[in-house]
């Protein structure tokens, strides 16, 4: 090794090694861990015990679907939401440019226990407001927290509160930076505004919407304050139980440390194996 | 004055140190415990440091999630950093003793004699000892009962007293809910609870599993007819979804003509719905069939020693004094309700006595006296797994996901046994 080499290794030889022990270490200890039944003491390998068990879960299915619903109907309904709400701030007939902005922005602001308590209260049964408005419009009543499917629903919509504006906010900056000539050349050309935002913007914000989508994605596959407080701890029965939330019951009510971690890896795994599907659809044709 | 009041503490100080060196200062002990079991405990300790005052006792007020997960870090730790006591619950209680068997001290080693234990009934004791291992002393228990709104009850003409079977509930809540419009009878938390599965299944002798953790028996008859009832009742009407915050909603807003859950219910009805002293009052829970048990069991904590504590003479002191006397049992019933599982505290005077908020009813003679006929039900080291799999074998169950509720049941165990390894007894 160079001796200038050695000088910077030197350097950063303190990162390394907290990198080491708090990082590198717990994914291959979690991943040896994913081989060994922690139901016993001490622990013993056991390649079934986890990953044989892991398959077979009817659990872990539904861990599994919900996750997916979550994902198929959550981010396309809140990406094409983040997508409009971002050419609304762009346009340049809006007024109070800043406050809009910052209203859009605010619910990433707002504490996750706090606004979770606040959905609690506006979709309870029987005084929550939702209900109440329902019921203004002749609707019945909706057991939001005891019915898998509105639980579900309530989960979406809080999520999609809680993100489109953040979206909105990144989207909006890749809609700034596409120059303004390509505009001026569409509009002397008479192309309707609805082509324009077919054929220029969207083109153009692929790459910046690619970047929301896969974000969103990681974001979906790890939920789990939604569900831990929202609807409590994943219910009803399981109704709303995404896998975060499923590997945190196993890891930390259920103490088994082993399945938890046959989880974890696979919830990885997926994530990566979405994200480079996106990856290939998004990919330029050339 | 000064010089000499110091110099004569030095004395006494030097003598203590001479002849008794634990006693030369207070020994201090601290408990982790939550909310109003941590509140109850304060208030035995006038009492205790009466016969004791050598003994300081702190203690702390973390929340019970805080407890647990902060025990079992400690614990996963090799005990490092665990107070001198713990709180912990007897459904949960297992887990510690399967994972860290060696996290809590042995209290058989401390004082916890056979005629100690003999004090406090068998089905309490059953989650807190594996084989000849004391880990920790029962403290409250949560005998079952119905609490109920007098007012609703008599406007729809409705005696208490002929609700002895689970089918008689049904017919009465019909009724109820006809006299008085936006009364429901009951609620139950079907979305992240299994409270009423655990209190019926109890009552008729079943549970998760068998009481010596060694089978899965979800699905046995017992359980099965349970399950059975519950969806009747809630096809009924009689049952309606509701978590804990919005129980306590219903009962302060008046909605709500019955609550059934552990005895320990009584200081949450009491502390929270002040206003309406006189309207409750309480019966005993209906069973299967009218002349069942009418007896079970929700809920209820215990006290172990960490094997890392400094004193554990000390914290058994406390311990026997809080948990194993009248005294100190009866001090936590009267401020906060809890109710104790020591079986001489139930002919304490004050357990007869009439309750002004309760119109009068003596409503802990009447809990009370159902300890004795409630037998054991065993939460096992995989008490998380089986619940969850329960919780939602029952959601899909009242979904129409099942033929019946045998077939449910069936589902469940199987997904116990490949969770836990155990084997469905037959």
């Amino acid at each position: 090794m160079q001796l200038r080499n050695r000088a910077a290794y030197g350097f950063l030889a303190p990162y390394l090694l907290i990198f080491a022990a708090f990082w590198i270490w717990p994914i291959i200890s979690s991943f040896l861990m994913s081989f060994q039944n922690t139901r016993v003491n001490p622990w013993v390998f056991s390649f079934g015990a986890n990953w044989g068990r892991l398959f077979n879960d009817p659990a872990f299915y539904n861990a599994l679907k919900n996750t997916m619903i979550i994902l198929i109907i959550q981010v396309p309904v809140m990406i094409t939401l983040a997508t409009i709400m971002a050419v609304l701030l762009n346009s340049p007939l809006l007024k109070a440019r800043g406050l809009f902005r910052f209203a859009f922005f605010a619910p990433v602001v707002v504490g996750e226990v706090a606004y979770a308590a606040v959905f609690r209260l506006m979709f309870n049964l029987d005084f929550g407001i939702i209900n109440k408005l329902l019921n203004g419009i002749g609707i019945a009543s909706i057991s939001w927290f005891a019915e898998a499917p509105a639980a579900m629903a309530l989960l979406i919509i809080a999520v999609t509160w809680r993100w489109a504006g953040y979206n909105a906010i990144i989207i909006l900056a890749g809609l700034q930076s596409i120059p303004g000539d390509v505009y001026e050349a569409a509009t002397l050309d008479r192309v309707s505004k609805i082509r324009q935002f077919i054929y220029i913007t969207l083109p153009l914000l692929k790459p910046i919407i690619l970047f929301c989508v896969i974000l969103s994605i990681i974001g979906s596959m790890q939920l789990f304050t939604e569900p831990f407080l929202i609807t409590n701890r994943g219910g009803p029965g399981g109704g709303t139980e995404t896998l975060g939330l499923f590997l945190y019951r196993q890891g930390f009510t259920s103490l088994n440390f082993g399945y938890a971690s046959a989880i974890a890896y696979t919830m990885a795994a997926l994530a990566i194996l979405i994200s480079l599907l996106n990856l290939w659809v998004g990919r330029d044709e050339k | 004055m000064g010089c000499k009041f110091l110099g004569a503490t030095a004395l006494v100080a030097a003598l203590a140190l001479g002849s008794a060196p634990a006693l030369a200062q207070p020994t201090e002990i601290t408990i982790w415990s939550w909310n109003v079991a941590a509140s109850s405990l304060k208030s035995t300790l006038e009492g205790f440091n009466k016969q004791f005052p050598d003994i300081k006792v702190t203690v702390q007020d973390l929340g019970n999630q805080q407890v647990f997960d902060k025990t079992l870090a400690a614990c996963a730790a090799g005990g490092d950093g665990l107070p001198d006591i713990v709180t912990i619950e007897n459904f949960e209680a297992e887990i510690f003793w399967n994972r860290f068997p060696d996290c809590f001290a042995n209290l058989k080693d401390l004082g916890y004699t056979s005629e100690i234990q003999a004090k406090f009934p068998e089905f309490k004791r059953t989650e807190l000892e594996v084989g000849d291992v004391a880990y920790a002393m029962p403290w409250d228990s949560g005998p079952v009962a119905v609490f109920y709104r007098r007012d609703f009850y008599e406007k729809a003409g409705v005696d208490p007293k002929s609700v002895k079977s689970w089918d008689d509930f049904i017919a009465a809540g019909k009724k109820i809910a006809a006299a008085n419009p936006g009364v429901v009878m009951a609620q139950a938390d079907f979305n992240g609870d299994s409270e009423w599965f655990r209190m019926i299944s109890n009552e008729q002798g079943c549970g998760y599993f068998s009481t010596d953790g060694q089978t899965i028996t979800i699905n046995h008859p017992a359980c099965v007819a349970t399950l059975d009832k519950i969806k009747q009742m809630k096809d009924a009407g009689t049952l309606t979804a509701a978590n804990w915050d919005e129980k306590v909603q219903s009962n302060t807003a008046g909605t709500v003509a019955s609550q059934v859950y552990g005895g320990w219910y009584e200081g949450t009805v009491r502390t929270n719905s002040p206003k309406l002293t006189g309207k409750w009052g309480v019966y005993l829970m209906p069973s299967l069939t009218a002349d069942g048990p009418h007896a079970a069991n929700l809920g209820g904590s215990s006290l172990a020693i960490s094997n890392g504590s400094q004193h554990k003479e000390a914290a058994w002191t406390y311990l026997n004094y809080t948990l194993g006397t009248d005294e100190g049992q009866i001090a936590m019933l009267k401020s906060f309700g809890l109710v104790p599982s020591l079986l001489s505290a139930e002919k304490q005077p004050f357990v007869s006595e009439p309750q002004p908020y309760w119109d009068g009813q003596a409503v802990w003679a009447d809990i009370l006296g159902t300890l004795p006929k409630v037998v054991a039900s065993r939460g096992t080291a995989f008490q998380s797994d089986a619940d969850g799999i329960y919780k939602a074998t029952q959601t899909k169950y009242f979904a129409g996901g099942y033929p019946d509720a045998k077939a449910a049941l069936d589902d469940a165990a199987n997904q116990i046994a490949s969770a836990t390894g155990l084997p469905i007894a037959q």
